[in-house]
């Protein structure tokens, strides 16, 4: 552990090429993955939490079993999807950083969606009643909403963008982990692992982590301004 | 009173990294006093640590180096042939489905360009000499009477620049790639993608249309490759199959050697004194060239092939891993058990003390 704790120091002040370029990859596809979701996800999942139809407990059950997907599923659909010989191969997305991006949307939104749900039929009741008693237009009625959610949104956001950070099932099968081009932190650190190269691969590990509480530290700020 | 936690929470985070990094100074400069004391701090770790701790600990001291050794070298039955293969556009792809795909995106005269260098006398030079420096010994050898190309390389253009190779493991983690591939790239423009697994991952990579060539070392899995239709012959060359590049596979194991193979008259009767004794064998278990080599070598009547259910009944002894090579040698470490390597990962291996640059 120390000679990690050490190592992981050495190597972010090396100034180390390889692990420059798998840190820029590495935010790029979990940032991007993680908007691309958030965007989906909260439309999606706050109509789903307020809608009164007979379907959705369906619509339910489905996001709660794809929020289930199994990282390698969606990895090796993807693969075969982007492949040379699969029926999306024109687009040139197999071992790219958007096809990363594409298959870790896949992933996050799911669990946004299910994360806003469960939110947003809480309190959609109040929401509504509120709404009628100040006739409110339902331009203003989806602003108070989304103004209800704020802190619910950053948690969904944070958990997207855990996710795709931690994520290494999907990205190695589409990415394929090639050194600076599709090569990020969870794979990398597979990598060194399977080369039996621990030290290195725990001290990666501890430079995630640092990342991860950054982005972290940044999203509170964010959010704690909003409050204010 | 949101901003104060936070604050708190880095101060808390940055005080835990820079003492943990604070330890490790006062310890490594008093090495051996503190052993002792060493043990005592690690058993307090958490127990997922522990063996991390002690990994870290064996690579600081010298005495506690790898004791896997080779026990069982240059045997003309274990020669490990490396070739390079360029996939045919016109090959007959098939879909998940089944149904052929004729229009798969094939990058051949990159591949051509690459091969060219490859057996060029320059390349072939510094394959020869990759690693003598560092381990005194030739971890790759040049087949004197191979395939080789005075060609001139074309400068890459637009259409030609992105090269994909897939590969085996033991290659890229000798680091023979990314060794060799710079100097291609920077003196003639192209970009080289190398996707790299065991033997069997990267041919079937190659079988979904996305790998220019290959360059694996598994010659019956290469001839079903090119009998599939899936090689091509390039200009200037007389077969698909370009073998360029040698070195040996190495039976190693406790330098104890309880199965006493190093005696053996053959690498055969080696793997039967293994098997006789039901000493612990770490078998790589994914297919690789290394694997299917291993397969071959074992008595005929225990019926040991690729696939994971020949081995059932072998399970107290035979531990089919599927994983790397230099996971497996860390395995048959810890284990002492004895495995089957290429000798440039193993050397690799051993040079850093169980560790893989």
């Amino acid at each position: 552990m120390r000679t990690a704790f050490f190592q992981a120091i050495e190597l972010v002040f090396s100034g180390n090429r390889q692990l420059i370029n798998i840190i820029q990859v590495t935010m790029r596809m979990s940032l991007s993955s993680s908007l691309v979701a958030l965007l989906l996800g909260v439309p999606l999942g706050a109509l789903l939490g307020t809608i009164s139809w007979k379907g959705k407990g369906i619509l339910v059950i489905i996001n709660r079993t794809l929020m289930g997907l199994p990282p390698v599923v969606c990895g090796l659909i993807c693969y075969l999807l982007f492949s040379g010989v699969g029926p999306l191969r024109h687009l040139g997305l197999l071992f790219t950083v958007e096809g990363m991006i594409i298959a870790q949307v896949i992933l996050l939104t799911p669990l946004i969606i299910g994360n806003m749900e469960s939110h947003v039929s809480d309190i959609s009741p109040a929401i509504r009643e509120t709404a009628k008693g100040l006739r409110l237009s339902t331009a203003k009625t989806v602003l108070l909403l989304m103004n209800e959610s704020q802190y619910q949104i950053f948690a969904s956001y944070l958990l997207g963008l855990g996710r795709s950070l931690a994520e290494v099932g999907a990205v190695s099968m589409v990415g394929g982990a090639i050194a600076f081009k599709t090569n990020v932190m969870s794979t990398a650190i597979m990598n060194y692992t399977n080369m039996g190269n621990f030290t290195i691969a725990l001290a990666l590990g501890i430079i995630l982590l640092v990342i991860a509480l950054v982005l972290n530290i940044i999203t509170a700020l964010i959010q704690w301004r909003l409050r204010r | 009173m949101k901003k104060f936690m936070i604050l708190l929470l880095a101060l808390a985070m940055s005080t835990f990294i820079f003492t943990g990094c604070g330890d490790s100074n006062r310890n490594t400069s008093q090495t051996e006093d503190s052993a002792s004391d060493e043990t005592a701090d690690a058993a307090e770790e958490e127990p997922a640590a522990d063996a991390e701790s002690e990994e870290s600990e064996a690579a600081e001291e010298e005495s506690a180096a790898v004791d896997l050794s080779i026990l069982y070298e240059e045997d003309d039955s274990m020669i490990n042939n490396y070739s390079l293969l360029a996939v045919n556009p016109d090959a007959p792809f098939v879909d998940a489905n089944g149904e052929s795909v004729s229009d798969v995106a094939i990058n051949t005269a990159g591949a051509k360009a690459l091969t060219d260098w490859m057996l060029s006398e320059e390349a072939k030079t510094a394959a020869a000499d990759f690693g003598f420096e560092e381990y005194g010994e030739h971890l790759f050898y040049v087949i004197e009477d191979g395939p080789s190309s005075e060609a001139e390389i074309p400068v890459a253009t637009d259409e030609t620049k992105n090269i994909r190779m897939s590969t085996t493991t033991s290659v890229n983690d000798s680091g023979l790639l990314t060794y060799l591939i710079p100097m291609f790239e920077e003196a003639y423009g192209y970009t080289v993608e190398i996707f790299s697994a065991g033997t069997g991952k990267a041919i079937a990579n190659a079988e979904f249309g996305n790998a220019d060539l290959i360059m694996v070392h598994s010659e019956s899995q290469e001839k079903e490759f090119v009998d599939a239709g899936f090689s091509m012959v390039l200009d200037g060359y007389e077969s698909e199959r370009l073998t360029f590049l040698y070195n040996y596979f190495v039976l190693c194991g406790p330098s104890s050697d309880p199965a006493e193979v190093a005696s053996a008259p053959s690498v055969l009767d080696a793997f039967k004194l293994i098997a006789d004794g039901k000493y612990p064998f770490v078998s790589r278990g994914d297919e690789s060239g290394t694997h299917t080599m291993e397969v071959s070598l074992w008595p005929e009547d225990l019926g040991i092939t690729t696939d994971a259910a020949s081995v059932e009944d072998y399970t107290d002894w035979y531990v089919f891993s599927n994983a790397g090579m230099g996971t497996c040698l860390t395995m048959a470490e810890e284990k002492g058990a004895y495995i089957l390597s290429d000798k440039a990962t193993f050397l690799t291996f051993k040079e850093n003390n169980g560790v893989m640059e």
